[in-house]
């Protein structure tokens, strides 16, 4: 018996922690010179980690990396191209002030005596890579800051080109692109493969996997839970199986009158004299390239989840709620009002309160106190004369954190250093003082431990049955199906079906959310 | 405006050979940067038409072009400098104090025995050495550069007044003195501007020509990315600093054969102006994008105006006072134009 | 105000003649001392009570002002009864009050002070009389008469005066004469002093205009940036009067970068630089106005009378005057080498 030739890339127990987080727990893979290997997995199962570390950004905690059979340390970005290994990311990773050939040559640029650079030569080498991959209407010589974010990504494409690869990691590369750009793609792809390059491919999309794909490995909470499965025969429940088992136990609290919010037989509509009238109704909101017309109530006691994968357009429509975008066109309205669009300054009077997704970056002060940060946007209440009176802000701040038992019971505590959810809490509480009527969550429980979530939960439900209205968005389908009374799924920007929680479950939205790849 | 000419570029493709398709590649590039600069040109035009008018015989003297380039030399080679730094992502506070130490320096008695050479380089030596400090600080101290360059600053300063005593060192060297005279000129050109347009024109072709502006600019548009593509991000912040106080050394030589000594007072605020120039010379205070010929038309705008101020006998409260004025007048401007030509 | 501490400015003073003296007050002539009435008691050199004089001072950051505390310890150094506690020169205010207060508590006999800003160390002045210890207040001034004993110090406004009657005899006889001002930095009372001087002397000769005016920043620097202009600006012109002989240096440079010569100049302060041009004559720097910093010396002199009870030598008061304002002589080559030891660097 001939003896198998090496894998090209075999990745064995990789291992890599970052602080509060295990992302990659014993991650196993194995590509083939010449295949297209796809990765699946769902947000957080540790995709984006794992070609961090193949591309050498990242170095790995344990585990062994071999290539063609040797072992390799991928110890920075430049070993990883030496050896041959391109990466196309997902956030994409131009520099917006150059133009198309020197982002394509960046780092490599063909020169004359290793100073200067063949502008001539790397503008005529970048013209033929984009003609390659069909597009020769990118002009080389245009900045990067004015092209789409597809001709971005094909822009990325011919940079993993540029370089003499045999592996090009792909991390989602279809989802900025349009569907004939899908297909082109599918063309560039056979044409590497055909050419002995390997190709490490990322998708969210089922079918195009199975069209595409040779491999399928998946991953879930930072392992590989199947490895090598055939693409094209294994069966999509399957696959959808392995990718939403979960290991993890959830505590939802229980929907105290979930039968007093629930929309009567016909769904939405003002027929619905048996609910409370909604606080919060969008009336056709859509803002262009992002999500399609809108149209939403949102009563008072009532949890609404949006599902979907990022990018389906979930944490844009609440922004565009909250005022922080402009639609272009509808309107919202709170009790009946219209708001001013755009104008967050609105929303919050309104009774908005948004706890965003980046909580450090969008909401937080985080080298303050939590009285500091609960009091915030309700500063005037304890000020006369541009004084602020610190008793009744720290009382009033202890009372709302108190109200969600935020630990330590301390509001002179930083923000920095509580827990993920304890932050999260701060936020809430922050709305709370407000007095808001409406809560918009994004991902509510990113970043907190899953043992802390349940509280969470709990807190939010809590909040609800007090009379909040809220809307939650979260890539954790089993998060929006235990939490929310009434679930939107999104699928690119367009709610494609509307039920209540109890009547879906986690297939059955993760098939409405992979464009029905599951129906039968 | 650059719309129409990736499709020219496109139809020229395949008939035409490689050089051809060069030149029509380059074309929209230039076109784009003298768009940025047309506001900046706009205003030195103005200038130049405001100083004609008011003072005809003196300011468009043929001497009087020398005095402004001779007066830009100095602050225009500490920007060029800045400009390195501030495009790469950075910012260099402590440029003028830099200047101080480095004339100081290169013009104490034991260093004045060397004789030119040793002025020059002694110059050039406190300079790079002062930006070896700050690009250890920044690039592999992790330290922000407003505060590292903020202590060089303090420090430079101080090492300046100690090695002066608050003396003025009059330099004696001869062939350092006659640089700075009528003499000295080529074709009516002095030495100094000659050096200045030396450093303009290498630190042009630096960072649109090589791999290193190249760098440059990708350091300070998205470090993330220059570091993914390979690219040592620390070693090019190093390089950077070193650059602007290698400029700073240069400078710090032209001041000495201009005033004839060294001063712990000299290059007093010069962090400001060449900061000011570059900026509205249209690079991006937050990096990942300069330009040299923006930053030394910011230069010449500002010398200029002070120029036509002196040459009117207007005072310094009015000449300041008009100085911020312009600043704003050209970021606007230019702003404008931005807009207009993205169009 | 930060401006100017950081500049440690209020260089250049006016005044007078060399060591030699208070006496001297209303004479050019350094060595023609009146003295008429000898009865008093007099600082002399002759060993008395021991004194020990507490002396602070800003940072010594120009040469002026490097010369005031050369001059304050060599003169100490001259008398074998007098201990000169000296404090680090510092340009803070706060620093400085904390110097003074532990002089007092030192218990010196006498403080002499130049402050870096003389309204911001008024308190120290007041609270170092209050505890006994007369206080000589050099230069700049307190804001109030009771927190000295006695005030020493230049005379801005002379200065201008003087150059402006140099420059006018000089140019008295010729029609249509042309001045042109290089000033200090225009931020600083000083110098608006001293351009008043200028201007008031040349309003006594009617043939005399002043066409033009900038004001440089007392640096080398700024000097020649400044003069190239005016230069520039004034293609002919008969005398230029320049503020202060460090931003001279600068001048002089533009001055012989613009191969001009048509003109005198008179500079201000009396560096060492410009005495020795003056001396050599062989350019346009005729004279310079003085601001002495040998007031330093003439302090510790006072201070030494105050702490042994003595008058002023030459002078019929049993006791040193409240305020001495010292004279800013004009230098020129006939009497340079009178001045020349007193020329800073």
């Amino acid at each position: 018996m001939a003896p198998e030739p090496p894998p090209l890339l075999t990745m064995d127990g990789i291992v890599k922690s970052f602080p509060g987080v295990r992302a990659l727990d014993g991650v196993d893979l194995d590509v083939r010179t010449g295949e297209v290997h796809c990765l699946l997995g769902q947000n957080g199962a540790g995709k984006s980690t794992l070609i961090k570390v193949l591309s050498g950004a990242h170095q790995p905690d344990r585990g062994e990396i071999r290539w063609r059979g040797r072992r390799v340390a991928l110890s920075s970005p430049s070993a990883a191209m030496r050896l041959g290994i391109a990466t196309i990311y997902q956030e994409l990773d131009l520099v917006e002030s150059l133009t198309v050939a020197e982002n394509v040559f960046l780092g490599h640029e063909p020169t004359l005596a290793r100073i200067l650079v063949r502008r001539g030569r790397a503008h005529s080498a970048a013209a033929r890579l984009l003609a390659r991959l069909g597009h020769p209407e990118i002009a080389p010589d245009r900045p990067v800051a004015r092209l789409s974010a597809a001709q971005r990504q094909i822009v990325s494409m011919a940079r993993a080109l540029s370089h003499d690869v045999r592996l090009i990691v792909m991390d989602e590369p279809s989802a900025a692109l349009d569907p004939d750009e899908v297909g082109n793609l599918s063309r560039v792809i056979a044409g590497l493969t055909a050419g002995g390059v390997a190709v490490v491919y990322i998708s969210h999309r089922l079918e195009e996997i199975r069209r595409i794909g040779d491999r399928v490995t998946v991953l879930k909470d930072g392992r590989a839970v199947a490895r090598g499965l055939p693409a094209k025969q294994t069966p999509t429940h399957d696959i959808v199986a392995m990718m939403t088992g979960r290991t993890v136990e959830r505590l939802f609290p229980e929907r105290l009158f979930p039968e007093r919010l629930l929309p009567g037989r016909g769904g939405d509509g003002p027929a619905d004299s048996g609910a409370a009238a909604p606080v919060l109704t969008a009336e056709g909101l859509a803002r262009k390239g992002e999500f399609a017309p809108l149209d939403l109530q949102l009563r008072p006691g009532e949890i609404v989840g949006l599902a979907g994968l990022v990018g389906s357009g979930r944490s844009e429509i609440l922004e565009t709620l909250y005022g922080a975008r402009r639609p272009s066109a509808g309107r919202v309205l709170v009790n009946g009002v219209p708001l001013r669009p755009g104008s967050v300054r609105a929303a919050v009077r309104a009774g908005i309160g948004l706890a965003p997704e980046e909580r450090k970056s969008q909401a937080l002060l985080m080298l303050q106190s939590v009285t500091a940060n609960v009091s915030a946007p309700s500063l005037t209440r304890f000020s006369r004369g541009g004084w602020i009176d610190r008793t009744a802000e720290r009382n009033a701040a202890r009372a709302a954190t108190r109200d969600l038992s935020l630990r330590p019971d301390d509001p002179d505590t930083p923000v920095r250093t509580l827990s993920g959810g304890n932050q999260q809490k701060a936020v809430l509480a922050r709305w709370l003082l407000r007095g808001c009527r409406v809560l918009l969550l994004d991902e509510p429980t990113r970043g907190v431990d899953v043992g802390a979530r349940a509280e969470l939960y709990a807190v939010i439900r809590r909040l609800a049955d007090d009379g909040l209205a809220v809307l939650l968005v979260s890539s954790e389908i089993p998060e929006v199906l235990g939490l929310a009374d009434r679930v939107l799924v999104l699928r690119e920007g367009r709610v494609v079906h509307t039920a209540p929680a109890r009547e879906l479950d986690e297939h059955r939205v993760l098939d409405l959310v992979l464009e029905g790849s599951a129906t039968p | 405006m650059t719309q129409p000419a990736p499709t020219a570029r496109r139809d020229a493709q395949p008939s035409a050979g490689p050089q051809n398709r060069e030149l029509g590649g380059r074309r929209p590039a230039g076109l784009r940067a003298d768009a940025r600069n047309l506001s900046l040109l706009g205003v030195l035009a103005a200038l130049i038409v405001v100083g004609g008018l008011t003072r005809p015989d003196q300011f468009l003297a043929a001497s009087n072009l020398q005095l402004v380039l001779t007066q830009a030399s100095v602050i225009g080679v500490v920007t060029v400098g800045m400009t390195f730094v501030i495009t790469g992502g950075g910012i260099d506070l402590s440029v003028g104090a830099i200047v101080a130490l480095a004339s100081v320096w290169a013009t104490t008695v034991a260093t004045q025995e060397y004789g030119f050479a040793g002025i020059l380089f002694t110059a050039a030596a406190v300079g790079l050495g002062c930006g070896l400090v700050n690009g250890l600080l920044i690039a592999y101290g992790g330290m922000a550069p407003f505060i590292a360059t903020l202590a060089m600053l303090a420090s430079a300063r101080g090492l300046a007044l100690q090695i002066t005593d608050g003396r003025t060192q009059i330099v004696t060297v001869d062939a350092v003195l006659d640089l700075g005279v009528p003499d000295a000129y080529v074709l009516g050109v002095p030495p100094l501007v000659l050096v200045f347009a030396a450093v303009t024109a290498i630190g042009w072709l630096l960072l649109n020509r090589t791999v290193f502006g190249r760098r440059t600019v990708a350091v300070g548009g998205n470090a993330e990315a220059a570091r993914l593509a390979g690219i040592d991000v620390r070693r090019q912040r190093l390089y950077l600093y070193l650059l602007s106080g290698l400029c700073c050394g240069i400078a710090a030589f032209l001041l000495i054969v201009l005033s004839g000594s060294g001063q712990n007072t000299n290059g007093n605020l010069y962090e400001l102006d060449a900061i000011a120039a570059a900026i509205i010379g249209g690079t991006l205070l937050s990096g990942g994008r300069g330009t040299i010929a923006g930053s030394v038309l910011g230069v010449l705008v500002f010398t200029t105006i002070t120029n036509i101020f002196a040459l009117n006998n207007l005072q310094s409260d009015v000449q300041q006072i008009a100085k911020g004025a312009i600043i704003v007048a050209a970021v606007l401007v230019q702003r404008r134009t931005l807009r207009d030509s993205a169009t | 105000m930060p401006e100017s501490s950081r500049r440690g400015l209020l260089f250049g003073a006016a005044a007078v003649s060399t060591g030699a003296l208070l006496a001297a007050c209303t004479s050019n002539e350094p060595n023609n001392a009146r003295s008429d009435a000898d009865t008093a008691p007099a600082a002399d050199d002759k060993p008395g009570a021991p004194v020990t004089i507490g002396f602070a001072g800003p940072q010594a950051d120009h040469g002026w002002l490097n010369a005031i505390n050369e001059n304050a310890t060599s003169r100490a150094a001259r008398y074998s009864d007098v201990t000169l506690e000296i404090t680090e020169g510092s340009n803070d205010t706060a620093a400085q009050i904390g110097q003074v207060q532990t002089l007092i508590n030192k218990k010196v006999d006498v403080l002499v002070v130049l402050p870096a800003d003389g309204k911001a160390l008024t308190q120290a002045g007041l609270q170092a009389m209050k505890a006994g210890i007369p206080v000589i207040n050099l230069d700049r001034i307190f804001a109030s008469p009771q927190a000295y004993r006695c005030w020493i110090g230049g005379d801005n406004y002379g200065m201008g005066l003087n150059a402006g009657r140099y420059i006018g005899e000089r140019l008295k006889d010729k029609p249509d004469a042309k001045v042109v001002e290089l000033a200090g930095m225009d931020n600083l009372e000083l110098t608006q002093q001293r351009t008043r001087g200028f201007d008031d002397a040349l309003k006594n000769y009617p043939n005399i205009t002043k066409v033009a005016r900038q004001a440089a920043e007392f640096t080398v620097e700024s000097g020649q940036a400044k003069m190239a202009q005016l230069l520039q600006a004034q293609s002919a012109f008969d005398a230029l009067w320049n503020h202060d002989d460090d931003q001279g240096v600068g001048a002089l440079r533009a001055i012989a970068q613009a191969g001009r010569d048509e003109f005198l100049m008179v500079g201000g302060a009396g560096a060492k630089s410009a005495m020795d041009a003056i001396k050599a004559d062989d350019g346009v720097l005729k004279a310079t106005v003085l601001y002495p910093p040998t007031m330093a010396a003439s302090a510790i002199d006072l201070a030494r009378a105050l702490g042994q009870n003595k008058g002023v030598g030459g002078m019929a008061e049993l006791e040193i005057p409240a305020s001495v304002t010292l004279y800013s002589a004009v230098v020129t080559k006939d009497n340079v080498d009178a001045y020349l030891p007193t020329g800073f660097s």
